[in-house]
């Protein structure tokens, strides 16, 4: 039986975390082996947890683990990598997954220097496949990442456990089942906090002007360097609204200091899987192409038929955005008055 | 005050997927596919260090180092060309692998060799394998504060302020001096476009070259370090989506014919 962690450097289930425990279910039954999930954090009231219920009384995940210590607030990358590192001698896993997000991929790498673990980042899939071992067969990790922008993907196997694995943000479907405070176990570890070498002192939010965070969104109307400027995203965030939905942008538009980085999709930037992804202006390079894969449809509009967006798009209108957004603003409100949402 | 900017050499990530083309033997992309360029968040990393240059009243020091073939000295020279003060080659022996546990240590024995060094900057992953590592590996191997996805850095008092990004936004992290830090872009940090002289003087400078097995003592250890990954394959995914144009005398009639289109398709 192998030990699957989840590593969630967080105080609250939400999207990610939920993915991630998905993926360690994905790797559990792959290889044959159980579950643990651990959240890392200066609290152990850990918010999006279930409360008891007598209708779903068996745990969906074998363990439930919060190490919770008043010294990793506020955020210090080397009392994360360090609270880690006690908690592997205390689990001693074959595997260990990471969610998305800039925490993750700031502490996991340090995590693998430390216990000279291989690791991946941007992990889009898994599967097993048998290794022979003296006279039996093992069963050993396949792990599945874009490389060169998404242009390829590379299959890559670790040579021996423990392997730590970073989920891509959208590649994997979420642990849909409860996780129950009553399973909450809590692991102590000791933190000396004059190892912290840097620490949070503030935070400044930029969330998209929209309610709905980009990683959540239904809808997403994105713009890119046929903007032309920041003055037309005032359009696309004008049909945004009328679809339910928020507003995001490509590497180009967030470069040239349009719209705030923290709308970047692609690559390096958010992974969003919404029913809708409208491109405006976009041309389609691969590293924006990436982060939209798991759209459900996707629509190109832009001037150039020969843009590669319309090459990956279900839809697309060839025109000017200036003309185009407009007459979609027009018909989006027809829309919604002869169907109210 | 002394910064160290690590570059890397990649595949230029611009070539568009119709000419990408894998080499099934190695396992990676063919040779030739495209030219080899600087990878794009070591401009910004090198932007980030020039900013500070220009800042502050101290006198600041830029050395940009790569590990690699002799090669990839063209990625030094795009540093010198926009006045970065020095260069530095890492030579490693051909046929390794060079896995970003080996390059980590590589380059935190050129760190060393360089002291003083004050801050260390790299990009935040490189635009072939997207890793995101070396960094992180360079923090634990020098034990030095190590923040990623850092934008801008201010010095403040012995150490940096550094604004970094979250998921939601942006962070300011206080790190202690010295600091390694991988450097992702915003507006403030779009690399600048090299004087035409610059680029002249860069090409006839004369790079610096250390050897790995001059840096690292113990090369058997060296080449053992870590725990790299095999590659088993690549292959290019398939995108099965096809593209449905939108017709029409008119973008009105256009727009009203989507609309249709996602309603039909239950999208809307």
């Amino acid at each position: 039986m192998r030990t699957v962690l989840v590593i969630l450097p967080a105080s609250e289930v939400r999207r990610n975390e939920r993915e991630a425990i998905g993926a360690a279910q994905a790797v559990a039954r792959e290889l044959g082996g159980s579950v643990c999930v651990a959240f890392i954090g200066p609290t152990s009231e850990i918010r999006g947890l279930h409360e008891e219920d007598s209708r779903a009384p068996e745990a969906e995940i074998e363990r439930l683990l919060v190490v919770a210590h008043p010294h990793l607030e506020p955020y210090a990358p080397e009392l994360y990598v360090s609270a880690s590192e006690q908690l592997l001698s205390a689990v001693r896993p074959d595997v260990i997954l990471f969610p998305g997000g800039t925490i993750a991929l700031e502490i996991a790498p340090r995590l693998a220097h430390r216990i000279g673990a291989a690791i991946v980042t941007d992990v889009v899939g898994l599967r097993s496949e048998g290794v022979p071992s003296g006279s039996c067969e093992e069963k050993a990790l396949v792990l599945i990442k874009p490389v060169y922008g998404g242009k390829a993907h590379a299959v890559l196997v670790a040579p021996r456990p423990p392997v730590i694995v970073c989920v891509r943000p959208r590649a994997f479907d979420p642990f849909d089942g409860r996780l129950l405070r009553s399973h909450v176990r809590s692991v102590e570890v000791v933190l000396d906090p004059s190892a912290a070498r840097a620490h949070l002192v503030e935070r400044i939010r930029e969330a998209s002007t929209m309610e709905v965070p980009l990683e959540e969104a239904r809808v997403i109307v994105s713009g890119g360097r046929g903007m032309g400027g920041p003055e037309g995203f005032r359009w696309l965030q004008e049909l945004a609204r009328r679809l339910g939905g928020t507003v995001g942008a490509s590497r180009a538009a967030c470069d040239a200091g349009w719209v705030p980085a923290s709308w970047q999709i692609g690559q390096t930037g958010k992974k969003v899987a919404p029913d809708l992804y409208i491109a405006v202006g976009i041309s389609g390079a691969s590293q924006h192409v990436v982060g939209i894969s798991k759209a459900k449809c996707i629509v190109a509009i832009n001037t150039d038929p020969k843009a590669p967006i319309f090459k990956i798009a279900d839809l697309g209108i060839v025109g000017e955005y200036q003309k185009v957004v407009p007459a979609l603003i027009a018909e989006a409100e027809r829309l919604y008055e002869e169907h109210p949402a | 005050m002394r910064i160290v900017v690590c570059l890397t050499q990649i595949l230029d990530p611009e070539i568009p997927p119709s000419e990408f083309r894998l080499d099934p033997e190695r396992k990676a992309a063919a040779e030739g596919v495209g030219r080899l360029v600087l990878n794009i968040f070591d401009e910004n990393a090198l932007e980030v260090a020039l900013q500070l240059r220009e800042r502050l009243t101290e006198r600041v020091e830029i050395i940009a180092l790569t590990v690699g073939p002799p090669s990839a000295a063209d990625v030094l020279r795009k540093a010198l060309s926009v006045r970065a003060d020095g260069a530095i080659l890492i030579v490693a022996p051909e046929g390794v692998s060079l896995n970003g546990f080996v390059v980590a240590r590589l380059l935190a024995a050129a760190v060393r060799k360089l002291q003083p060094v004050d801050l260390v900057l790299c990009g935040r992953e490189a635009g072939d394998w997207h890793g995101g590592q070396v960094g992180a590996f360079l923090a634990e191997e020098l034990g030095w504060a190590g923040v990623s996805f850092v934008a801008r850095v201010e010095v403040e008092g012995g150490g940096f302020l550094m604004r970094r990004q979250s998921d939601e936004g942006w962070e300011i992290i206080r790190a202690t001096r010295p600091a390694v830090a991988t450097v992702t872009n915003d507006e403030t940090n779009v690399p600048r476009l090299p004087k035409v002289r610059d680029t002249l003087l860069a090409a006839r400078a004369e790079i610096p070259m250390w050897m790995a097995s001059e840096l690292v003592g113990d090369q058997e250890k060296l080449w053992t370090v870590g725990a790299p990954l095999e590659v088993r394959e690549m292959f290019i995914p398939s995108d099965s989506r096809v593209c449905e144009m939108i017709e029409g005398e008119t973008i009105e009639e256009k727009a009203a014919r989507l609309i249709q289109e996602l309603r039909r398709r239950r999208i809307l």
